[in-house]
């Protein structure tokens, strides 16, 4: 079932310009830039699809299928994720490439190496907790919880690049060319795929109570 | 008979209104028809028994199942249809057919050209291509097409031509005789005459009347006067008096036809619903 709703959702609400926000990952080339933002373009992504299947009525339309009504959030859930994965993908592709055509370090934040994926799961993670409860509250309204959710997210790319200039762990550790101290920038990534599935795991909770109690006219 | 669906005490509350303690049930291989002004609360009622709004109060089962806990299953056997519904309209209808497809276990595809073809719809055109007519004809053919053993419409009529309506009311009957069960509300209430078992009729928020649809023709006689030739005393017995181009009419018990000096005919599920709006 959750397989057919992830198809439904990629049939018919997903928006075009969700490419073009991948396609973004592309800005991890540009030598000093905070990498951050690239993540930013995905959430973009995700509030235009949420507006699309806003306009298209995409809920009324959900809820004459045989799903149950909580099984619509977890669709919505599932292809948020999987361009969230298609954009960490990318993104780790686009590391590679920096490392090739642009060896230099970032005096923006956050160099292009492996701990950036971490940055860019905490990130994700944060948007859903701010974001899909909210927005599954009234699924007509998308502005306001997008505005609250993005400003999280720039919030915590700022918080990053101050952390990369003052904190060691991240000066030192973190915020070094690949492969230096590969085995502690695993462990971030580790630890922020954790902190990812558990926000989503209470984003998706959330929501889903949420969503139960909407009604939809 | 087993009863398809069961309501009971179903509440919903809005600033303004309230859906005030619903009951009523289905039996399998009946077409009911949901009659009662706009606002009186069909679609609340309608929109509450497929979960698209969360009731304040009461219990709906379909075949003896409660909604909430076996919504899945239960939807696989219900085709629903609303006239205000409007989706994807960039989407062409064979990729929006192919999404629904996929949901249904017992999807027919051979039904479902048929239905293509009787309807006339071109797969290759998207829903703002379609007049309001040829879209709902589009959600019944996707309605019709998955098996279903309960169809809920929602006027489901509204918009379509003469010719059309009567084919469509013509396969509610076919329907009927397969044995499915058929609810729908709508304001065009002669086609319930031609093809209702029973009716549900819904004022303000209450329901007023659920019974087979010659008990409820047959409860009322309408009478024709003229205000000077009503004859005293007899006004009392009048329901809903309106003002006609003759004169006046107004509805009766037709308990009351032999004590109503005047001349009282059969009236049809408009006539008693306009009256008894007025009266209400």
């Amino acid at each position: 079932m959750l397989l057919k709703l992830l198809k439904k959702e990629w049939a018919l609400c997903l928006h075009p310009t969700s490419w073009i926000m991948l396609g973004l990952c592309t800005l991890i080339l540009i030598p000093n830039y905070p990498y951050g933002v690239s993540f930013f373009y995905m959430t973009l992504a995700i509030f235009f699809l949420s507006m699309n299947a806003r306009e298209n009525h995409d809920v009324t339309f959900s809820m004459t299928l045989p799903v149950a009504k909580r099984d619509l959030v977890t669709g919505r859930f599932l292809l948020c994720m999987l361009l969230e994965l298609l954009s960490l993908l990318a993104a780790g592709l686009m590391i590679l490439l920096h490392r090739v055509l642009v060896p230099v370090p970032n005096a923006a934040g956050m160099d292009a190496n492996l701990a950036l994926l971490g940055e860019g799961l905490i990130l994700y993670g944060v948007f859903h907790l701010l974001f899909f409860p909210a927005h599954y509250r009234d699924v007509s309204r998308i502005g306001v919880p997008f505005l609250t959710a993005s400003a999280a997210v720039f919030l915590l790319i700022v918080l990053e690049i101050v952390l990369c200039h003052a904190l060691p762990l991240f000066r030192d550790v973190l915020d070094t060319p690949d492969p230096q101290y590969r085995g502690a920038k695993l462990i971030f990534v580790l630890l922020s795929a954790f902190f990812y599935a558990l926000a989503t795991w209470l984003a998706l909770r959330l929501s889903q109570r949420h969503f139960q109690k909407l009604d939809i006219r | 008979m087993s009863a398809i669906l069961e309501v009971k005490d179903l509440v919903k509350r809005y600033p303004g209104f309230t859906l005030d303690q619903v009951s009523f049930s289905l039996e399998e291989g009946k077409i009911t028809g949901f009659i009662g002004r706009n606002g009186a609360g069909k679609t609340t009622t309608l929109h509450s028994l497929l979960s698209f709004l969360a009731p304040d109060g009461g219990q709906i089962r379909f075949w003896g199942q409660d909604m909430r806990a076996h919504e899945q299953a239960i939807k696989q056997r219900i085709g629903f249809v609303s006239a205000g519904m409007n989706f994807y309209n960039k989407k062409k209808l064979r990729r929006i057919t192919a999404v629904t497809r996929s949901f249904y276990e017992g999807w027919d595809e051979a039904l479902y050209r048929r239905y293509l073809s009787l309807f006339a719809l071109d797969e290759d055109k998207t829903p703002e291509k379609l007049s309001n007519g040829m879209k709902i004809k589009y959600m019944l053919a996707l309605a019709l097409s998955h098996g279903a053993e309960l169809l809920i419409l929602d006027e489901p009529t509204s918009g379509l031509d003469p010719v059309s309506r009567e084919e469509l009311l013509e396969i509610f009957l076919n329907l009927a005789d397969e044995g499915k069960t058929i609810l729908f509300s709508t304001h065009i209430t002669s086609d319930l005459d031609k093809v209702a078992d029973n009716i549900l009729y819904l004022a303000g928020g209450k329901l007023k009347a659920d019974c087979s649809l010659k008990e409820f023709t047959s409860s009322y006689r309408l009478v024709e006067y003229q205000k000077e030739s009503l004859p005293a005393g007899t006004e009392s017995l009048l329901i809903g008096e309106r003002r006609s181009r003759e004169g006046f009419t107004a509805l009766i018990r037709t308990e009351d036809a032999g004590r109503f000096p005047l001349p009282a005919r059969p009236c049809n599920l408009e006539e008693i619903m306009v009256h008894m709006e007025k009266e209400a």
